[in-house]
């Protein structure tokens, strides 16, 4: 199976938050499942689901890459090592980095790509739409940094 | 609720991201450098289609399977949203993933997303920590 066409997949994922929430009568989101994370010691409160949602979505990558041919413990750089030339050790900085910004500015904005971006949106927010131009502002000048910091685009 | 349900609902949403390509840290650089716009796509089509079937679910005015009341509120606006916002932004570029998409990434054998996973639990952590810090020196100070 092929991956689907941008339409195909917006549709799912984006039809996929009301069922959620007809099954659960939660929103979805993602961030917050680390923020459960973290907090392990502590007697489980109203929110553990979350930490149980966050632990599937890699039985789903994994399922999406058998269903496409594309499951590959062999290939141990990610596409933005290769394009901009960030390998080995450096390379697990970056990532590790990356990620705690994430994790940091998911936790300030109080949500992420999925939790603002998607649901946000879609319940018409304020802070989701503020959130979600945030993300593109440091998106895009993360990129074009890593791409002047490589010599170009390549 | 039983935890498996949430599981099996996660598994789903990754499998979804994992075949919209939004895994795929190629096309989380194309869309940034707009060489690839195939994940705003995803994006736009995917916040219309929610926001339907959110409309439809208030007008059919259902509770959720359990019985509960579905609870779809709007995250609370404050002035950390737009710099916590940014934050993230910068941290998606450099890492081209996001909490979501760097677990399912996990589950496609892409070992690589251990590290982003491992940030992103460092920085979930020292932002809580930092915010109950705050939130015990105002407690005190009240």
């Amino acid at each position: 199976m092929q991956t689907w066409p941008f339409w195909l997949a917006g549709i799912a994922i984006g039809g996929f938050v009301p069922l959620f929430a007809l099954l659960s009568g939660k929103a979805l989101g993602v961030s917050s499942g680390y923020a459960e994370a973290c907090s392990l010691g502590k007697p489980a409160g109203n929110e553990r689901w979350k930490l149980w949602f966050a632990l599937g979505l890699p039985l789903g990558g994994l399922a999406g890459a058998l269903a496409t041919g594309g499951f590959d413990v062999a290939a141990s750089s990610s596409a933005i090592a290769e394009q901009f030339h960030v390998h080995g050790t450096a390379q697990y900085l970056l990532l590790a980095v990356g990620g705690a910004l994430v994790g940091y500015g998911a936790r300030m904005a109080g949500g992420c790509t999925s939790g603002h971006s998607i649901v946000g949106i879609a319940l018409g927010a304020k802070s989701s739409v503020v959130a979600t131009i945030g993300f593109m502002i440091g998106g895009f000048a993360a990129t074009w940094l890593l791409i002047a910091l490589a010599g170009g685009v390549a | 609720m039983k935890p498996l349900v949430f599981v099996v609902s996660g598994a789903v949403f990754g499998f979804l991201l994992s075949m919209g390509r939004a895994t795929d840290a190629a096309a989380i650089v194309g869309m940034f450098r707009l060489s690839d716009l195939h994940l705003f796509g995803v994006i736009g089509v995917a916040i219309a289609t929610a926001a339907v079937g959110i409309a439809l679910l208030r007008r059919a005015n259902v509770r959720a399977a359990d019985g509960s009341t579905i609870k779809l509120e709007p995250k609370p606006y404050h002035s950390a949203v737009l710099v916590g916002g940014i934050v993230f932004g910068l941290g998606w570029g450099l890492s081209a993933a996001c909490p979501g998409t760097a677990l399912a990434q996990l589950g496609e054998g892409k070992l690589y997303a251990l590290a982003t996973i491992a940030g992103i639990l460092g920085g979930t952590w020292a932002r809580t920590r930092l915010a109950q810090r705050a939130g015990a020196v105002s407690a005190a100070k009240s």
